[in-house]
């Protein structure tokens, strides 16, 4: 009996949180009508616009089912959840074909570096810089962004006005945050090369630990030795900080461990 | 010494008409045992969810620009014995890619086509970050993202953009600082969005087909006139003006709410804050703005609404499917 008691607390304990979850997520059904409304208010809008009041009958007839589904969709919040979320998918794959044929003589462009717009690329510039500056704070770097800082404010204004061409000095922004990256590298390059020597160092002991038991169990010998060179020539790489180096010989060593481990078998 | 004797079930006499009663608690427990402890595994099973592995993004958050490059920020679970992590990214045009560990290192990269190879060295979480060009396209006025997650994420729109199309059911959508941000489930996901115009209401007027190309010209002239007296009208009289929800200029004199609640005086604390809400908001708001506002289920707001109808105070318009909750000009005369 005292199975059956902890069987209901189980199910009560795990049925409620599911139930709970459940009841949020119902509750958050309204976005689904704010979508469709919006949605439905902005093609209508865009059929005016594109057609007059001479809409294709083809796709006011779509349009129409869009709209009842929308209508649909209010009536069943917010006890029908199957019929909502049925409704919302229906109205907005409606105003999607429609969207797409009003659409249709022209051409789909992707979007390339030529269509990007110069205020919106220096919104983005200004958040990479923000986060090199968290970035930066967080390593003790003491990186100067009074310079970047000047700059980002002048292109602002520059695009702000539309008096002047700011792809010079987006570019030049472009080259200094390249410098500063570079200056942070480099501020941080003695804690780096720590971090990267301690993982090396803790990763080559676990494999000697694991090339002495593969000996044990009678591996080649050949390729255990192959192995112990391969591990010195790594840390003389890193003592010598060529770290790429010393990645390529780490990948080396991994293939051939994994050969050591495919003869024993 | 004459210890006690226990009498044991099982050796329990028969009865009277030779009946063997057996004790059956022990029975039910054994059979009931086996079952649940199935039922409990699969239903711990459906619940709990699958733990996150190694290359699964904790987070996934995008922001849309207005020119339709799409800023990516991922926080990944790596493998800490790895030296270096290779990640596919969402396409090849990238842009002030960047990528830190746990400890706030900047990694370093090598970015192949779509794909990125991060020396991690023993990190076991990092963060990436970049711009990518390639999941909005756009067709005339209506721009189409299109993306295949790996995992749930998060999506901000540009101000004033407004979707019309989406093949997926939100999670969740928030409004933050005027951009709409929808969470949305991994796997493919495309949405049309266009950069909202304010919403002509159909005139009545037949359109002659014959000057059809004149009538564009007259009405981009009028326009611009109506634009100009407009422009001129607001200079003079500088007022604020507020934007519905349905972008219409709409002018609703100053209510004084101090009149309201002196009239009212038994109205309840929060209707008295939906009734500000309301006056500040220019006299009239949607219920569904309400509910937003103040948090309030649709029952709870309707409830509230229709108390402050009875008491005179409102009256409820519908508005395009919606009510329209507008504070009664007329109220202090009808006292």
């Amino acid at each position: 009996m005292k199975i059956l008691a902890l069987f209901t607390i189980f199910v009560l304990i795990f049925g409620t949180t599911t139930f709970v979850n459940d009841a949020y997520a119902q509750n958050d059904l309204s976005i689904l009508l704010r979508i469709a409304t919006q949605a439905d208010k902005q093609i209508q809008n865009q059929l005016y616009q594109v057609y007059g009041n001479e809409v294709p009958e083809k796709i006011q007839s779509l349009y129409t089912k869009g709209h009842t589904a929308v209508n649909s969709l209010e009536k069943s919040l917010p006890n029908d959840v199957k019929q909502t979320k049925k409704d919302f998918l229906t109205a907005m794959k409606l105003f999607k074909q429609i969207s797409k044929m009003t659409s249709e003589p022209t051409v789909k462009v992707q979007i390339t570096i030529s269509h990007i717009d110069q205020s919106s690329q220096l919104d983005r510039l200004e958040k990479y810089v923000l986060m090199l500056k968290t970035i930066s704070t967080r390593l003790n770097a003491n990186i100067d962004f009074e310079n970047i800082d000047n700059l980002l404010i002048k292109t602002r204004n520059q695009i702000n006005d539309g008096t002047e061409n700011p792809s010079e000095n987006i570019n030049q922004l472009k080259s200094l945050i390249k410098s500063i990256q570079k200056d942070i590298r480099e501020s941080t390059s003695h804690s780096a090369f720590d971090r990267i020597k301690q993982f090396v160092d803790r990763q080559l002991d676990r494999i000697e630990k694991k090339l002495d038991k593969a000996e044990e169990i009678g591996a080649d010998q050949n390729l255990i030795n192959e192995a112990h060179e391969l591990i010195d020539e790594i840390k003389t790489l890193i003592d010598k900080n060529q770290i790429n180096d010393a990645k390529m010989v780490f990948h080396e060593l991994n293939k051939l461990l994994k050969n050591i481990q495919y003869s024993i078998g | 010494m004459n210890p006690e004797i226990e009498q044991i079930h099982g050796e329990e006499f028969p009865g009277e008409y030779g009946m063997l009663f057996v004790r059956t608690d022990g029975i039910i427990d054994t059979m009931i045992r086996m079952p649940l402890l199935v039922a409990s595994l699969i239903i711990v099973a459906a619940i709990i969810p699958i733990q996150p592995s190694f290359s699964s993004p904790r987070n996934l958050d995008l922001i849309i620009y207005p020119d339709g490059t799409t800023h990516v920020s991922s926080e990944i679970d790596v493998d800490p014995s790895n030296i270096d992590y290779e990640l596919e990214l969402f396409g090849s045009t990238i842009d002030n890619f960047v990528a830190i560990n746990e400890n706030g290192f900047l990694l370093n990269y090598d970015i192949l086509g779509n794909f990125v190879l991060i020396e991690t060295f023993g990190s076991s979480v990092i963060t990436i970050e970049y711009d990518i060009h390639d999941l909005v396209s756009k067709q005339s006025r209506v721009w189409t993202f299109y993306l295949d997650a790996p995992s749930d994420f998060t999506l901000l729109f540009p101000k004033n953009s407004a979707i019309i199309g989406m093949t997926n059911l939100p999670l969740d959508m928030q409004l933050i600082d005027d951009q709409n941000q929808l969470t949305l489930s991994g796997g493919e996901t495309e949405i049309d969005y266009l950069f909202s115009s304010p919403i002509i209401s159909v005139p009545v007027e037949p359109i002659d087909s014959l000057s059809e190309s004149n009538y564009f010209i007259y009405v981009i002239i009028g326009g611009i006139i109506v634009s100009a007296i407009v422009a001129t009208i607001i200079r003079r009289k500088p007022r604020t003006t507020k934007l519905t929800q349905k972008q219409q200029i709409t002018q609703v004199e100053p209510i004084d709410i101090e009149t309201i609640f002196k009239l009212k005086p038994d109205i309840r604390e929060d209707d008295k804050e939906i009734v500000k809400f309301i006056s500040k908001n220019g006299g009239e708001a949607l219920e569904s703005e309400l509910r937003k506002k103040f948090l309030q289920p649709r029952t709870t707001m309707w409830r509230a609404v229709k108390r402050l109808e009875r008491n005179g105070i409102i009256e409820i318009e519908k508005k395009d499917l919606q009510n329209l909750v507008k504070l009664r000009k007329n109220m202090e005369e009808e006292e």
